[in-house]
């Protein structure tokens, strides 16, 4: 065991190598990575709007005008992401770069960044513009919600087909762009699958290690509320929650978190309660070590490897509850989504095969990859398969 | 066919061996890599005959008692050469078939842990039968009945017609390991294979063990391959002796004559490191050391236990109502001079460790007192009791467990010194660190590494410098050398008396091992069921003890003296 390992090398760190073995993770992680990419540049990918434009001999960057508070925040989250990856920073100076930057970019974007209210995507396919001299479009020249109304309207043109514009998957009822929908549409997906997944986390590793450390007492109420929480039906919450206060995204992030964390709560506790008789937990407290010590650097990474199994079945639930809600026609109305575009392709008179097959296909790739990285996890951590592979 | 087995013995030449292995060489392969874990092992043992074969950790001799029965697997273990010859038999290209009546049949194997080889949801009863049926399929229901009883008598468990029917839980380790023996005994085996078969068991149940193979054997005329790691039960048990190591075979003789007159390096080395035959450091006495310090009267000890209990609640019913109570320690009063090396000496189950625990309030006492320097620990809340834990420590019995994983040995090193505001700043903790580390004779860049990446020894002084590093009055040491070799063992004691005489450590050493006891300790302690039966000096404890409990665990204790 001693002599094949790298010198040096982590307990995560060997996990992580364990994980990375089969070809399925790569791929799921290779498909995770093209959906964060396509959520963060977005507006850069799919957009009415040109990325430079030259003009009376002056070139201009129109897209970065018609920017938004959320793209700006996800731009600057990538940006601080790969600084930190960058630098390789790690423990408390990373978290403290990421709140930091995140909060910094977060009140930035509040001050500075103005849309203007009102977005007119024909402008630049109109007359005013039509004397410019270059103009570089993105690579899909079109906004999820332009409806194409200058070009003729025509709706449910099927990919590649007519006369006029390329449209790569076809448009919906509405002629608006589904490749341009589907793209700007991975950022609900994905924002919804590690919000909700990110507060459940927090409040099942408070109250399960809690449960686990303390035991007694503390245990037996932290487990009536546990099962409290897991007899509410999310899905029929949500549906009461949109009836009586409209729809909106961030009330369906914070449902689902506040109603899925007693899976957490479960392996926390449990890990806790093993790890509290380990000998190095006992060596910690006859150390004289203060209790946050303890629970949070001692136990808790031991204890964090199944959490990320169930994590990325969390995600993974998620996405589909916002998918389900979404296709009962419950989802958020001003922005795409993948489970609204489902619906949209039943509503029709006609079966139009694009608007299932685009958006279907991506909810079953990304819940696919998401399954395929939990197993992968599980795989690593099992002490019986990290004996066979030393 | 074991006629036909007898009869071939000449024609292989094997002249009258039972089991010949000759020039056998194991290679075990995992993740693409091989591991030669026997090369080139021959030995025979004669039929009747008790062949030791004894090593540390790793030095193959499981590995090849496995081979003589094929119980490796195929894809993972490959025999590059040699043989194995039993009764004249090819056992390494025996078919399947035949390999099934090998096993069970004629060869038959007990292992170490009587813990997980019987099945808990069986009947001791119905797991012998079973083994009986199988080797003599024409018996009625009544004669296996009656054999099952026999085997079970043979071994000699009291009552035996009533333990049938209990189940494994309900047997102590030592009869679960006669219940072993007896599965193993009920096909009347030629050849015994037992893999460390008392190394779990408490010294008198181990006694008692060995007394009754050498009965069976003397009965039965079996021959018996024997695997220990402990020299003093090979001298009790073995005719010829061979010694391990690396997958070497290094040296080959009869009993006596390997241990007193060995040959080869290795082997002189491994007994020279039995603790009954380290050299012991000039004695030193700590009450003349008290003795100067005070000039009056002798000075409080360092730690006063003063009728100690820790008491168990058993709850039973639907109320949870207290029924009784499990007197894990049950008022044991004590001292522990300051400069002195206390041995705390029991069997499992005696309570030891939770003294050991109660005394750090790590188990929270449930009566008596507890005084480190003059202050009362008991009844002090968990934030009363940080800033004292400075003054006391802990080392672990196991290595493997006693250091977190995800932190490099630096983190556990500082940590402590710096909840207990040792050091200035982080740069001169790291340096006190890696002095520490040089203390327990480890090299200052062990500091930037990960725990697994050590040996158990090494990280068992790892678990000693983490104990040091706040600079303690008093440290408990848990059974810290029983699951290292005698080697490694001899080490980390030589190293405990060299700091105890460089610092004046206080130290409560908890062990079962009676040499440990001898060499190490000022004072010797005996707990049984959870009092205190015996205490005084060593040397009275263990050469004229009055209690009838020490005499029978010292009488027990396996010792080999040189």
């Amino acid at each position: 065991m001693i002599e094949g390992m790298a010198r040096g090398e982590s307990f995560a760190a060997r996990i992580w190598r364990n994980t990375w073995r089969g070809f399925g993770v790569k791929w799921a992680f290779a498909w995770i990575g093209l959906l964060a990419f396509a959520a963060v540049f977005a507006p850069f990918l799919a957009n009415s709007m040109p990325l430079l434009i030259a003009r009376h001999g002056q070139i201009s960057a129109p897209v970065l005008k018609y920017l938004s508070v959320e793209d700006v925040c996800l731009l600057g989250a990538a940006g601080w992401l790969a600084l930190v990856w960058r630098l390789r920073l790690s423990g408390r100076r990373l978290w403290s770069v990421l709140l930091f930057g995140g909060a910094a970019t977060l009140g930035l974007a509040l001050c500075f960044v103005r849309p203007p209210a009102l977005v007119i995507y024909d402008d630049f396919r109109g007359p005013e513009f039509a004397d410019a001299d270059w103009r570089l479009m993105p690579l899909i020249p079109y906004a999820p919600t332009d409806y194409l109304r200058d070009v003729g309207g025509a709706g449910l043109q099927a990919p590649f087909a007519g006369g006029g514009p390329v449209h790569w998957m076809g448009t919906e009822e509405n002629g608006a762009d589904v490749c341009s929908r589907m793209i700007h549409a991975s950022r609900i997906s994905l924002s919804i699958g590690f919000i909700a997944s990110g507060i459940a986390l927090a409040i099942g590793i408070v109250v399960g290690g809690l449960m686990g450390y303390f035991s007694g007492w503390v245990d037996i109420l932290g487990m009536r509320l546990v099962e409290i929480f897991e007899d509410i039906p999310t899905l029929f919450l949500l549906l009461t929650f949109v009836a009586f206060f409209g729809r909106s995204l961030y009330m369906m992030m914070v449902i689902i978190g506040v109603t899925s964390w007693s899976g957490y709560a479960r392996y926390v506790r449990t890990e806790f309660l093993k790890l509290r008789k380990q000998d190095f937990v006992q060596a910690a407290v006859a150390s004289g070590l203060p209790l946050p010590s303890i629970l949070f650097r001692h136990m808790l990474p031991n204890g964090v490897a199944p959490l990320l199994v169930a994590l990325s079945f969390g995600v993974a639930g998620a996405i589909l509850a916002e998918a389900t809600l979404s296709f009962l026609g419950l989802g958020v109305v001003d922005a795409p989504s993948w489970g609204q575009m489902l619906d949209q392709a039943v509503k029709s008179s006609t079966f139009n095969w694009w608007m299932a097959v685009f958006p279907g296909g991506a909810i079953f790739m990304t819940v696919f990859a998401y399954n395929v990285i939990g197993e992968a996890f599980r795989d690593a951590i099992d002490p019986k398969l990290l004996g066979k592979a030393e | 066919m074991s006629d036909i087995g007898l009869s071939e013995n000449g024609l292989y030449g094997a002249g009258h061996a039972l089991l010949s292995v000759r020039n056998l060489s194991t290679d075990l392969r995992a993740d693409g890599r091989v591991v030669n874990a026997a090369r080139q092992v021959s030995f025979d043992i004669m039929p009747g005959e008790t062949f030791c074969l004894v090593g540390e950790s790793g030095s193959g001799k499981s590995v090849t008692a496995l081979s003589i029965m094929r119980l490796l697997p195929p894809d993972i273990a490959s025999h590059p050469s040699g043989e194995i010859l039993f009764a004249g038999r090819d056992v390494l290209n025996m078919p399947e078939e035949d390999l099934r009546h090998l096993r069970g049949g004629s060869i038959a194997m007990i292992f170490q842990e009587p813990m997980t080889s019987l099945n808990p949801v069986l009947s001791i009863g119905e797991q012998i039968s079973e083994a009986v049926q199988l080797h003599h399929p024409a018996l009625s229901p009544l004669e296996v009945e009656a054999r099952t009883l026999a085997a079970l008598e043979q071994v000699q468990i009291p009552g035996a017609a009533e333990r049938m029917r209990d189940y494994p839980h309900q047997l102590s380790g030592g009869q679960r390991q006669r219940v072993m023996i007896a599965m193993a005994l009920a096909c009347e085996p030629k050849l015994l294979i037992a893999d460390e078969p008392t190394t779990a068991l408490d010294v008198t149940v181990q006694a008692g063990i060995l007394e009754l193979l050498h009965d069976l054997q003397q009965r039965t005329g079996m021959s018996m391959l024997f695997i220990t790691h402990d020299f003093a039960v090979v001298a009790q048990i073995a005719q010829r002796v061979g010694v391990m190591r690396h997958g070497h075979l290094v040296e080959v003789g009869p009993c006596g004559e390997v241990l007193r007159n060995p040959r080869h390096a290795y082997t002189r080395q491994l007994l020279a490191a039995l603790p009954e035959n380290l050299a012991k450091p000039v004695a030193f006495t700590p009450l003349q050391a008290a003795n100067l310090d005070a000039a009056g009267s002798l000075p409080e000890p360092l730690v006063t236990i003063r009728e100690l209990q820790v008491w168990f609640p058993v709850r039973k019913g639907l109320l949870k109502r207290t029924v009784d109570y499990v007197r894990a320690v049950d008022g044991v009063s004590l001292d522990v001079e300051a400069g002195c090396i206390v041995a705390l000496v029991g069997e499992s189950g005696c309570g030891k460790t939770t003294l050991g625990r109660a005394l750090l309030q790590l188990e929270r006492p449930t009566g008596g007192s507890v005084r480190l320097g003059g202050r009362e620990l008991c009844g002090l809340s968990a934030r009363e009791l940080r800033p004292l834990r400075r003054g006391m420590q802990m080392v672990f019995q196991d290595p493997q467990s006693s250091l977190n994983p995800r932190l490099l040995v630096e983190t556990a090193l500082t940590e402590p010194m710096r909840a207990h505001g040792i050091g200035v700043n982080q740069e001169e903790r790291i340096e006190l660190a890696a002095r520490v580390l040089e203390r327990v004779q480890l090299s200052r860049d062990y500091l930037w590494r990960y725990p697994h990446e050590f040996s158990g020894g090494q990280r068992q002084r790892i678990g000693l410098a983490r104990a040091l590093a706040v600079n303690p009055d008093f440290i408990v040491c848990d059974e810290i050398t029983s699951a290292l070799d005698v080697s490694v063992q001899a080490g980390i004691l030589q190293l405990l008396l060299s700091l105890r005489a460089e610092q004046r450590l206080t130290l409560l050493f908890i062990t079962h091992n009676i040499s440990v006891v001898e060499y190490l300790s000022d004072r010797t302690v005996v707990m049984y069921r959870g009092k205190v039966v015996e205490q005084g000096e060593t040397g009275q404890v263990c050469g004229e003890p009055r209690h009838e409990y020490t005499k029978q665990l010292l009488a027990a204790a396996p010792r080999l003296r040189l």
